[in-house]
Parts: C-alpha cells; sequence; structure tokens
C-alpha cells in the first residue's frame, strides 16, 4: 500500500506547494499561466548556489538572482521586475542579496514549454520591515549608466548596444545590408 | 506509520539535484521571459528573427537568457565562456536568437534547468526564419520611417 501512496504524494507535492496567492496584491498581467504569490524567501546567487561559484554581493548586479522560498525550500528564478519595458529584477534584488524577505508578485507556470518556479516580482521588503519597495528600478538604474543615450523614446530605443546591434545586424538579425532585410522592410511598411 | 511516511516524502519532494553534470546542447538562444509568459504571442512567435529585436531588448534589460533546445528543453544561462554578466552582459546580448551548440555543466533544481557554459563549440547566428510567418514580434518592433 505504502508503495502505491507514496508516489502519489510526491506526485501532487510541487501542486500543493504552488499556492501562495493568500495575501497577494500583485497586479494581473493576463498572462497564461500567473497566479499571484507571495511568500517569505532568501534573495540568492543561484550560480553559487548550484556550482559553488560565488562571488561578493551576489555578484554586484552581473548575476541572475533567485529566491529560495522559506516555505518550501524551492528556488524561484526571478525573470521579470514590475515595469513593462523588457526590464530584468537584479536591480530590484541586489539591495537584499542575502538577506531574507517578503516579495510579491507573479508565479508563471506552463509546463507545457517546461516554465515552472519563475517569477515576475511587484514588491520586496526586508522581513520585519513595514514598507514594500516598488520593483521598478531598472529604468532609473539605466538612466544613470546612460546619461548621453541620444535621440528619444524609452530607453530600449535609445540604447547605444541595442543600437549599435540593430545597425549591424538589421532589425532581423541577418544583417543590417542584407537581402532578407531589405526585402522584408519593403514589405512591412 | 502511513502517515510520517508520507509526511517525510512530501517534505522531501522540493528536488535539490545540485549536482553537475556535463552536457552539449545545440539550441537557439532566446528570451525566457518572453518565451514562458506568452506576453508577446505563442512559444512559436518569440523565437528566431521575427523576435530578434524584442530579444535583444530583453537581453540588455537583463531578463534571463535561456537556451531552447532542439527537444524543447530551455536551459537558463548562468554562466557563458567565464563571463558571469549574465544580467545585461555583452557576450549574451551579441549571440541573441543565434543557434549555438554549448558544452557545459547542466544544473536541475525544482524543475529548472540550469546551465553554466564553458564553450559555445558552434555558432550558427540566426537561423530560424520566423518573420515569414509572424513578421516581427512585438508589431511595434521596428519604428515606422514615416
Amino acid at each position: 500500500m505504502i508503495r502505491y501512496l507514496l508516489p502519489l504524494a510526491l506526485a501532487a507535492a510541487p501542486a500543493l506547494a504552488q499556492d501562495f496567492s493568500e495575501g497577494s496584491e500583485a497586479r494581473e498581467w493576463g498572462l497564461f499561466g500567473e497566479s499571484k504569490a507571495r511568500f517569505a524567501a532568501t534573495v540568492t546567487d543561484p550560480l553559487c548556489a548550484l556550482s559553488g561559484d560565488c562571488a561578493d554581493n551576489c555578484g554586484g548586479g552581473d548575476r541572475q538572482l533567485a529566491l529560495v522560498r522559506e516555505e518550501d525550500d524551492v528556488m524561484v528564478l526571478v525573470l521579470k521586475n514590475a515595469q513593462s519595458a523588457f526590464n530584468g529584477a537584479v536591480t530590484d534584488l541586489l539591495p537584499f542579496c542575502g538577506q531574507a524577505v517578503e516579495v510579491d508578485g507573479l508565479l508563471i507556470t506552463d509546463e507545457e514549454i517546461g516554465a515552472r518556479n519563475v517569477y515576475l516580482i511587484q514588491r520586496i521588503r526586508a522581513q520585519g520591515d513595514e514598507e514594500w519597495t516598488r520593483a521598478n528600478k531598472w529604468t532609473d538604474a539605466w538612466a544613470e549608466r546612460n546619461p548621453g543615450a541620444e535621440g528619444s523614446g524609452p530607453w530600449f530605443r535609445r540604447d547605444p548596444r541595442v543600437q549599435a546591434e540593430i545597425a549591424e545586424e538589421g532589425w532581423l538579425g541577418f544583417g543590417a545590408d542584407s537581402p532578407v532585410e531589405e526585402a522584408f522592410l519593403e514589405d512591412w511598411f | 506509520m502511513l502517515r510520517p511516511l508520507i509526511a517525510a516524502a512530501l517534505l522531501a519532494a522540493p528536488a535539490h539535484a545540485a549536482t553537475g553534470e556535463r552536457v552539449q546542447v545545440t539550441g537557439e538562444v532566446i528570451d525566457t521571459w518572453c518565451y514562458f509568459s506568452g506576453v508577446m504571442g505563442g512559444p512559436d512567435a518569440v523565437v528566431g528573427s521575427a523576435h530578434h529585436t524584442c530579444a535583444l531588448w530583453c537581453s540588455a534589460g537583463g531578463i534571463p537568457v535561456g537556451l531552447l533546445a532542439e527537444d524543447g528543453t530551455v536551459y537558463m544561462v548562468l554562466k557563458i565562456e567565464g563571463d558571469d554578466d549574465t544580467a545585461g552582459g555583452d557576450t549574451l546580448l551579441n549571440i541573441a536568437s543565434h543557434t549555438v551548440t554549448a558544452d557545459g555543466m547542466l544544473y536541475v533544481r525544482d524543475g529548472l534547468n540550469y546551465i553554466v557554459v564553458e564553450e559555445v563549440t558552434a555558432d550558427m547566428d540566426i537561423v530560424n526564419a520566423t518573420h515569414e510567418d509572424f513578421g516581427v514580434i512585438p508589431g511595434f518592433a521596428i519604428p515606422d520611417p514615416e
């Protein structure tokens, strides 16, 4: 009997562990696999945790960061911050490197394409603190790093590295002067 | 007897398979947010040439980059050829949307695959001509020349 019940219990465990919506005030994004999730965790450098290749201060902003959830010890990789302009979350997480925090946001789960334990963070606070911090620091940090960025519009139109890539490789990536690019642009517009 | 055993099994359920395994993976360098979230459309539309400009934005924006293997498995890149700047660094930006063969160490934890790429042994550039089916994703990726 135990032989049959244990696999069932094991199979059910991840599903049971995925409802962290209680108390969440996360804004819905209308994504297919999203679920609100507020939980306690520790901000962690996954490269260090997994491979033993560690760096001071979680890599100082270079490395991707994860949350090791307090309740079940699951590592959740944070893909996105609360901004809607193609921004990751390292700038928002780094001040909390190694700290116990509480986070609120959206888990994304779509087993068909392998999306599990990935997260969009909307707000964060150190455990014990009253005040939440919005996870929306990326564009300000970019502006500080790129005071001379020319042009108009959002950061991704003015970023020098992105501009250089597009100038050389084109919008499609086959080369700015490639026949594929030229034919596409003629048709697209 | 059964109850403590099941409780113990539940507690032990989260995987901690952090032992590395040497792997060789061939796949496309993708933006994992658009791929996993569906925010820009289905998974077929957010890869390749159609999504190249958006992939540049997301890579430069510090969103984790992944390697989408031919069998559909996604590997989250934690380091590549000695460069741990995976939150907006140049190495990954320069190979956005490329199909590459990577040799490295695989770590699996809690259902996600993480890869430390020790060497890119082949770079086939962009081979996935998805613009033929989808145009560009998102539609505003290329500003109107007017």
